[in-house]
């Protein structure tokens, strides 16, 4: 025992330079990507004048809140970000349980076809939009649901990559946790849902999030189904009404801070989800 | 992520053979997914590829569409200014993938290092900064860059010359446009990656690394031997990913530069957008669209065979 | 199997929430626009005065940016659903046209139309000679300079002719301070092409006759040559000029910074000016387009706008379409004799087409000296080509422009290039 702790006392004290080493990276790269946002919360904050300035302004002379006020006035934000939220929660939800379906069954079923099947859903992952962009609008105009957001919505309840990601996950959840649930008797969607999910709590997490903020920040797809319905309008595709030849120079900054405020939700489930992520087992390993 | 994992169990190992190939319980949980996908993404796929085959105005119903059969792609290939702009675009697509690619792996993995070592304190925060650049919206990203990136006295340029370096067009040239969209992207991915990069890492059992510890292995040798081996599904899958993201690039070309200088960013999805919708030459676009799509499975085949040949011999 | 239903059950629920949403969109008339917010307002109110003498009557306005406005149009063209009116491009007529998506002006209309717009502005809304749309901006291009700069440089007043022009540059080009004399853009299809063709038809050039690509003509070699020249000589950095999506970018910025001495541009963009600059606005002057060496008279491109209706939609929809449209561009509908689309328009500091706009908005129009640089030239402005392909014709020679700009082909060259791809794509658009 007492040869251990020393051995790690020795390891502690030959990091020491490799610790100061990691900081000063750590803080490089993180003022490197921060220094972008700071500059889009910083013109937010600058007259229109000062944001077309050649050489630039760096900071706004007075800092004001002229932009939030006007963004607030010009786009109905309130209901902007509704439709945002209802576009995101709705689509995450329900893409974290059909992956989970789908995922469980593909990684612990077997079955006629399983890999082929599998095979042909994760070729649909390498689909770029635009390839289907008008069958697809055209399908969703047919069902009668263009210009609303459930034409948004509709198409994006289920998708490959989160099948994908589920069933990479609970491959590595062990057979004996299920053999055992089976045993007792529950039935394979309980097991999934009360099982498997669990286990794969930081992948499930890590979905939740990507598919939040992908939806939160879709763009081409809602501009083009909503048809110009700017009630329906999520935040991202509001703000892309300001953009104008014209009138473009005197929004740059409403923009800047309609996108500031947009961050915002999907900053704050990245916060609540962070324990997810955090590994306790390597934490407890290392750092003892 | 497989490695060494017991097989998935036969379901009803005791039942006879067709049972348990008809598996109803699995189907049901398969069911959501599959019939969504089904009508969403293979329908229009189905039908973007009739249209490929058809010449057929944009702006009309599909029972317009005439067939030509493989005229579109003798033409999408062929000398005309059609075919020129595609291949152009074309070859940008696949610049930008390689460039993409070639910077989020290592750069991600590097990250994910940062964020993950308990060693020196800030991983946390260092993961919350890189993922939020994830989260803003491409249309502020593309108004910040395209400031940022301002070619003469723009702030880069000013970041450059306190550090001795020459300034750069950015945006404003062809020979840099491209590479400076990549770099765009590049910084709005990377929390991404680097989150997937975490993932990966946390995967690797603690005990490994400790015995690797005690046994005396120094840091480099713990990631050149254990980490980066054990990172490899991680690794493909990002590469996937960083493909598949690089591949549908639309927003910062449509919202910056709309595909100049000289048709320097003129990437595929939005040549194809603007062939296939405003041009309104439907069939054209169609098969630009299946062009991509047979681009895009060479691609990943290729990929997966790459990443099968490596595993093989362990 | 408690989860699916729980599952189902919040499916039905989320389901039900969304339609109430989608239930909000009633059978009633729609209007497409890629107008910005503020003026949209101004479009809701003039609809919310029309619905008190016509309450039966409802209009929903639909907006998406520039860049998305013929994407939208097209992408829904066919399907039953679409807008029943929209503002479009005249370039885009033809094509739209074509596949029987916009209805022909009904006789009244069409008659009250050519009876009050110029005979041009009806062409440009026209095809075959059958009116489509109703007429509202139009749009041409003047030199706009930097007064200030200008008197730095030692030049008396804005050049007349392109020898002058190039001599002016050649005095307002500073390196030193990062300054060009005459800027020009890229990256932006309208702006690379327009100036481009407002200084062939200041050169007694053309674009296109008779459907027949014109690029293969001495005033377009001429043309060609003043391009090559400038960017050789130093007086136009390329890399100043790039525009973005939003706000025509560093071109914009360059110019409202002091960092270039004149630019060809359209008479729109004042309140981006006025807006970039501030007080500083004052600096900035316009004149008529310098006339070339094969030129008569400075002249300029015009193109305009007009609102069109869905030939898909109901018969009677389309006649509600109608007769709120007259209203709109009508004399009762605005202040003081004017049409509330000429006010609205006149708000942006666009100018109106209708001439009873013109003249009852005259006083406002000559009290702007911005604006009298361009409205100077109007009666010589040229339509941009109106014909099928349009688009794919602007772009491909926006981007050979581009690549002599940037040097990778010479003024023969791009000369080349420009005419042999605008037959090719012309001639397969006529088809």
């Amino acid at each position: 025992m007492s040869e251990a702790r020393a051995a790690r006392s020795a390891l502690k004290l030959r990091t020491a330079p490799l610790k100061a080493i990691i900081l000063i990276l750590i803080i490089l790269v993180a003022v490197v990507a921060a220094f972008p946002l700071a500059w889009m919360v910083l013109t937010s904050l600058k007259t229109p004048q000062e944001t077309m300035s050649i050489p630039p302004v760096w900071l706004p002379a007075t800092p004001n809140l002229d932009a939030y006020r006007k963004v607030a006035d010009v786009l109905s934000l309130g209901r902007s970000f509704l439709n945002s939220g209802i576009i995101a929660v709705v689509t995450t939800a329900a893409v974290d349980i059909t992956s989970l379906m789908a995922g469980y069954a593909f990684a612990k079923h077997d079955f006629r076809f399983r890999d082929p099947l599998f095979a042909v859903l994760i070729a649909t992952m390498f689909l770029p939009p635009i390839v289907t962009l008008i069958p697809l609008y055209r399908i969703v105009g047919y069902l009668g649901l263009n210009a609303s957001l459930m034409g948004v919505v509709a198409p994006n309840l289920a998708n490959a990559f989160g099948v994908f990601l589920m069933r990479q996950f609970i491959k590595g959840v062990p057979n004996e946790l299920i053999e055992a649930a089976r045993l007792d008797g529950a039935s394979e969607i309980r097991i999934a849902f009360q099982i498997v999910a669990p286990a794969v709590l930081p992948a499930l997490a890590a979905l939740t999030l990507f598919a939040f903020v992908y939806y939160w920040n879709s763009y081409l797809w809602p501009l083009t189904v909503l048809e110009g319905n700017t009630e329906q309008y999520p935040i991202v595709v509001s703000l892309s009404r300001l953009l104008s030849y014209n009138r473009g120079a005197m929004n740059t900054g409403l923009v800047m801070a309609g996108a500031t405020l947009a961050v915002l939700p999907p900053v704050m489930l990245f916060v609540l989800l962070q324990r997810f992520f955090v590994d306790s087992i390597v934490a407890s390993g290392l750092s003892g | 992520m497989g490695r060494g994992l017991p097989s998935p169990p036969r379901f009803h190992e005791t039942g006879p053979r067709m049972a348990n190939r008809v598996n109803l319980p699995a189907f049901a949980m398969l069911a959501p997914a599959t019939g969504l996908i089904a009508v969403f993404v293979f329908i229009p796929m189905a039908l973007t590829i009739w249209l490929s085959l058809q010449e057929w105005s944009t702006q009309t119903g599909f029972e317009t569409a005439r067939f030509v059969g493989l005229r579109n792609f003798f033409d999408i290939f062929g000398s005309t200014t059609v075919g020129r702009d595609f291949k152009t675009a074309l070859a940008n697509t696949a610049i930008y993938t390689v460039l993409s690619v070639a910077m989020i792996l290592p750069l991600s993995v590097a990250f994910g290092l940062l964020v993950h070592q308990k060693l020196a304190p800030g991983g946390v925060f260092l993961r919350t900064v890189l993922f939020s650049t994830y989260m803003v919206p491409m249309i502020a990203v593309a108004l910040v860059f395209s400031k940022l990136y301002s070619p003469t006295a723009g702030p880069l340029n000013q970041i450059l010359q306190w550090v001795g370096l020459p300034p750069s067009p950015w945006l404003s040239s062809p020979r840099t446009a491209l590479a400076s969209i990549v770099l765009l992207n590049v910084w709005q991915q990377v929390g991404y990656f680097t989150v997937l990069a975490v993932a990966g890492l946390t995967q690797i059992p603690a005990a490994v690394l400790e015995a690797a510890t005690i046994d005396g292995a120094n840091p480099l040798q713990r990631f050149a031997y254990i980490k980066l081996p054990l990172l490899g599904n991680t690794l493909l899958f990002s590469a996937v990913i960083a493909i598949i993201n690089a591949v549908q690039v639309f927003e910062p070309v449509a919202l910056i530069t709309q595909g100049g200088p000289v048709d320097s960013t003129n990437v595929l999805t939005y040549h194809i957008r603007r062939v296939g919708i405003e041009f309104a030459q439907g069939g054209l676009g169609s098969a630009m669209a299946v062009a991509l799509m047979l681009a895009l499975v060479v691609t990943i085949a290729a990929l997966f065979a790459f990443a099968r040949a490596r595993a093989g011999p362990e | 199997m408690h989860l699916f239903r729980v599952f189902a059950r919040a499916a039905v629920g989320a389901a039900i929430l969304l339609s109430t949403t989608a239930l909000s969109r009633a059978a009633e008339l729609s209007f497409l626009t890629h107008w910005a917010p503020e003026t949209v307002a101004k479009l809701q109110a003039a609809a919310t005065a029309y619905s008190r003498s016509h309450p039966d009557t409802k209009i929903t306005f639909r907006a998406v940016p520039f860049g998305d406005l013929l994407t939208t149009l097209r992408a829904s063209g066919g399907g039953p659903h679409g807008v029943t009116m929209a503002s479009i491009y005249d370039a885009w007529l033809p094509d739209l046209v074509k596949n029987q998506l916009v209805a022909r002006a009904p006789e009244p209309i069409a008659a009250e139309t050519k009876s009050n717009w110029p005979a041009s502005v009806i062409g440009a809304a026209s095809v075959g000679g059958v009116p489509y749309g109703i007429p509202n901006e139009i749009d041409l291009y003047a030199l706009n300079y930097n007064k200030k700069l200008f008197a730095e440089a030692g030049v008396a007043g804005p050049p007349k002719t392109w020898d002058e022009l190039l001599s002016d540059a050649k005095k307002l080009t500073d390196k030193s301070k990062g300054q060009q004399g005459f800027g020009l853009i890229n990256s932006w299809t309208a702006g690379v092409v327009h100036p481009f063709a407002s200084l062939l038809v200041s050169n007694g050039g053309d674009l296109v006759v008779d459907g027949k690509p014109t690029l293969d003509t001495k005033p377009a070699k001429q043309t060609f040559e003043l391009y090559e020249t400038l960017i050789k000589s130093g007086y136009s950095v390329p890399s100043m000029g790039t525009a973005d999506a939003n706000t025509t970018g560093p071109y914009l910025d360059n110019f409202v910074s002091g960092k270039t001495g004149m630019i060809i541009m359209a008479n729109w963009w004042e309140s981006a000016l006025k807006a970039g600059m501030g007080d500083k606005f004052s600096e900035i002057a316009t004149a008529p387009i310098p006339v070339g060496p094969s030129g008569d008279k400075p002249r300029s491109i015009s193109y305009s706008w007009m609102t069109v209706v869905n030939a898909k939609a109901p018969a009677e929809e389309q006649k509600e379409a109608w007769d709120f449209l007259d209203w709109l561009n009508g004399p009762q509908s605005g202040p003081n004799g004017a049409s509330a689309m000429g006010d609205i328009l006149m708000s942006m500091g666009i100018l109106p087409s209708r001439n009873s706009d013109v003249s009852t908005f005259r006083p406002r129009l000559e009290g702007d000296p911005f604006l009298r640089g361009y409205t100077e030239t109007l009666a010589d402005a040229k339509g941009f080509p109106v014909l099928l392909g349009g688009q794919e014709f602007s772009e491909s020679l926006q981007k050979t422009l581009e690549a002599m700009q940037f040097g990778q082909l010479s003024a023969a060259a791009a000369q080349q290039t420009a005419q042999g791809d605008a037959v090719q794509i012309l001639e397969r658009n006529a088809k």
